[in-house]
Parts: C-alpha cells; sequence; structure tokens
C-alpha cells in the first residue's frame, strides 16, 4: 500500500486479510442489522416495543445477577440467602425466557444498538 | 427536489472532480457560509441501500481526498436546501471544531477477530455448601459471569496493546470492544498523512507479533468515524 | 435469495462475499455526519427513518395503515 501519485488517497481504500471468510461472516452483521429491523406489519410494531421493554429488562436481570455473584464471592451471604437468591434469579430468567417466546423474539433480539456508546448488552 | 449530501468541506472553493453521484447526477459544491456541501439532486423521497448507492457515495466522498479532508455524511442523507442551511448554522462551530479535528488526516480502519473459546478460562468450582436448585444456578451464573469479566479484561488488553503498538502515530481513535463475539476489536484511527507510511509500518509489524489474532487492515478512508457530533457529547460527558 | 415473509428483501447483492462492499457498507451506513438524527433509506418501497438511538421504525402512516388493516381483519 505504497502511497505514489499513482496511487491516490482518492483511490480505493485497500482491504488487507489474511482471514477473507472469517471477516465476510463477521461483517454481514453489519447488513443482517438491516433488515431484521424493519417492521411492517401490526404485529411486528407491536413486537418492537416488547423488544424494547425487554431489553431494558433483561440489561437489569443481568446487572442484577451480577450483583448477586459479587456477593457470593464476598462472602456476605448465608446458604440460604444464596439459594434464595439464586431461586429468585431463577424464576426472573425463567420469566423472561416465556415473554421472549410470546412475542417470538429471539435471544439476540434484544439489545440496543446506542450509536457511538456502543450497545446496551 | 432534494438533495443528497455526501460531505461536508471548508476549504475546496472549485470542484474539478466531476464524479458523478446517486443514480448518476452531477455532484456539485453547495456554499453555505464558508464551508460548502457536496450535493446531487435527488428526486425521489428515500434512498435505497443498494451496492451501486453505497459506492457512489463512498467513491464521491473520496474524490476529494486527493485535496482536502472532507467530513462525510452518512449513506442516505437526502435534505431540503432549507434544512441543510439550518443545519449548518446551527452546527457552525462545532462542525468547524471536527474539521480543524481531521484536517489533514485519512482514516484507517483495524479489525480483529480472535478464537473465543481460547479465553474461556477455567474458573475454582463454587464451594457449595448445599446443592439447593438455587444455589447450583448461581453458581453456573458465576462461572458464565467470571468467564465473560476474563474475556472482557482480554479484549481490554488487546485493545490496549494495539494502542500503544500506534502511539505517535495516530491524532485520535474510536474503538469499539465486543468480547463475547468473534470480531472482539473494530479500531477506527485517524492518521496525519505525514505519518501514513510509518503507522502502516507499524501495523505490519504489530500483526507478526500476535500470530493467535486474525487481522483485517483497510484504508485510507475518509474520516467517517470521526465526523459525528454526537462523539462530542461522549466526550464531554464521559459517557462510555 | 430473499428472507423470510415477515421481513423485507434484502437486496441480493449483499449475500456476495465481497469484503471491500462490507468494508465500504460499515463506513457510509454505521458513520458519518448525521442531520437533526434523520437518515431516510428505503429499502423495498417502505421509507425508513432512522431516530436517533438507531432504532428503526416505520413512517408514522405506514404504521398506522397497517395497524387499521390489521383490526379490520
Amino acid at each position: 500500500m505504497e502511497l505514489s501519485p499513482e496511487n491516490p488517497l482518492s483511490a480505493e481504500p485497500e482491504i488487507d486479510t489474511s482471514n477473507v471468510e472469517e471477516f465476510v461472516e463477521q461483517l454481514r452483521c453489519v447488513t443482517d442489522t438491516l433488515p431484521s429491523r424493519i417492521n411492517i406489519d401490526a404485529q411486528s410494531v407491536e413486537q418492537g416495543l416488547a423488544k424494547l421493554v425487554l431489553t431494558l429488562i433483561e440489561f437489569i436481570r443481568r446487572l442484577l445477577e451480577k450483583q448477586a455473584v459479587r456477593r457470593m464471592e464476598g462472602g456476605d451471604l448465608s446458604p440460604e440467602q444464596i439459594e434464595e437468591l439464586g431461586l429468585a434469579l431463577m424464576k426472573l430468567e425463567a420469566k423472561l425466557q416465556e415473554l421472549k417466546t410470546q412475542f417470538g423474539l429471539a435471544d439476540e433480539d434484544l439489545n440496543l444498538d446506542l450509536g457511538p456508546i456502543g450497545r446496551l448488552i | 427536489m432534494k438533495l443528497y449530501a455526501y460531505c461536508l468541506v471548508d476549504d475546496l472553493d472549485t470542484l474539478d472532480v466531476q464524479r458523478p453521484g446517486i443514480l448518476g447526477a452531477d455532484v456539485r459544491a453547495l456554499k453555505i457560509e464558508d464551508l460548502s456541501v457536496l450535493v446531487s439532486d435527488y428526486q425521489f423521497d428515500a434512498v435505497p441501500v443498494t451496492r451501486e448507492n453505497a459506492l457512489d457515495h463512498a467513491a464521491v466522498v473520496r474524490s476529494v481526498l486527493d485535496r482536502t479532508t472532507p467530513l462525510p455524511f452518512r449513506f442516505g442523507t437526502l435534505v431540503t436546501e432549507q434544512q441543510l442551511r439550518n443545519y449548518l448554522s446551527a452546527r457552525k462551530p462545532s462542525l468547524q471544531i471536527r474539521l480543524g479535528n481531521v484536517r489533514g488526516c485519512v482514516e484507517m480502519s483495524i479489525k480483529i477477530i480472535w478464537e473465543l473459546t481460547q479465553h474461556d478460562k477455567p474458573n475454582p468450582p463454587y464451594a457449595a455448601t448445599n446443592q439447593g436448585a438455587g444455589t447450583t444456578f448461581l453458581a453456573e451464573k458465576r462461572r458464565e459471569i467470571l468467564g465473560d469479566e476474563h474475556r472482557s479484561q482480554a479484549a481490554s488488553e488487546i485493545s490496549s496493546w494495539l494502542r500503544e503498538k500506534v502511539s505517535g502515530l495516530i491524532r485520535d481513535e474510536q474503538v469499539t470492544l465486543r468480547p463475547a463475539e468473534k470480531l472482539v476489536l473494530s479500531a477506527a484511527h485517524l492518521v496525519e498523512r505525514a505519518k501514513l507510511h510509518s503507522y502502516k509500518e507499524a501495523v505490519s509489524a504489530a500483526r507478526q507479533e500476535r500470530p493467535e489474532l486474525r487481522f483485517l487492515f483497510s484504508g485510507p478512508w475518509p474520516p467517517y468515524s470521526f465526523a459525528n457530533i454526537e462523539l462530542e457529547f461522549k466526550t464531554q460527558f464521559g459517557v462510555s | 435469495m430473499s428472507t423470510s415473509v415477515d421481513q423485507i428483501t434484502v437486496i441480493d447483492e449483499w449475500e456476495n462475499s465481497d469484503i471491500s462492499l462490507l468494508e465500504t457498507l460499515d463506513h457510509v451506513l454505521n458513520r458519518g455526519l448525521v442531520i437533526a438524527g434523520e437518515i431516510t433509506i428505503s429499502v423495498a418501497d417502505i421509507d425508513l427513518i432512522f431516530v436517533g438511538l438507531n432504532v428503526l421504525v416505520s413512517s408514522v402512516e405506514t404504521a398506522h395503515e397497517v395497524l387499521r388493516k390489521h383490526q379490520m381483519e
């Protein structure tokens, strides 16, 4: 990629990789996200709202799980408390799974792209 | 009739490059105060995301790269002249700062793929005093979460390593880390043209150091990743 | 090659393993200056507007129209 009059900056950018297939597979996600977010029927509009709400709940659920694990590691929970906490989180996970199924949403559907800040989950 | 906007420049008086734009329309420079916007006429209400349109957009933006450093618009920027004027007068100070930030530079792109499984470090299992369902559940979550943290750390390490390899050669960077995915790192580097050769050498050398990682290196690009004004919000308010 | 009936048909060219096109799309679709948080892009005749957080919504009229039709069925 030497710069020269024959290879000015306005020439097409060069792509340099030894792993074309792997990168193609990963970069396809860029274009794949476009169609999966397009909703044209009423059910999908509803689904779009469900997706937003469930994404936020999922985000919070993961925070709770992390908190629980941190406290577990920290050793300030009794075995009974750990068991109770675990059961509660188990139920929450199951409930969310139920809701996802109800709205026909997959795990990958639950996310928010916050632009420069990155994705929520 | 709307305008399709390609990019913003502040130091280009004439356009000698007659590169045709979307749907073959002529591209012209619309002067608004002391800024110019490269535009072409577009008669429909929306812009299809086709291969041809995407490539045309990219080609028009890079056609001025030899003579200046533009701020590219995102694909699909369809506006009336009035909207453009309003936008420019409202954002002029920020835009001028942005133009100053990218002046004389190009964008280089580095993407890295790693072996996800290589970063699954086995953790000492949780010593549970009882085997209730809730405890087992949390023990498993602990294993996952610690694994995630380990992967996040490994991803950050790669990011720091890369930053160190190009330090002194880049003016700015935009890095996205995705520790849970194969495409773990996606970096955009703002490189001064004079340093481009050294930068490329540094990256080539770096690649050799990490044979376990796969690299995709592309460029030069116009500074797409450094154009967006929202990024100012990010640095100003410390959002990360 | 099109995707399922619930989704809009994607332009076939994207199925190509064209790394150069994919890198270009990554740059022009995801980055660059955005005016008033709005980009008008169309896929298969449906006007779409990106708003703020990159959440894609169909144009207001289209959504209401579809909802009305659905309710009449």
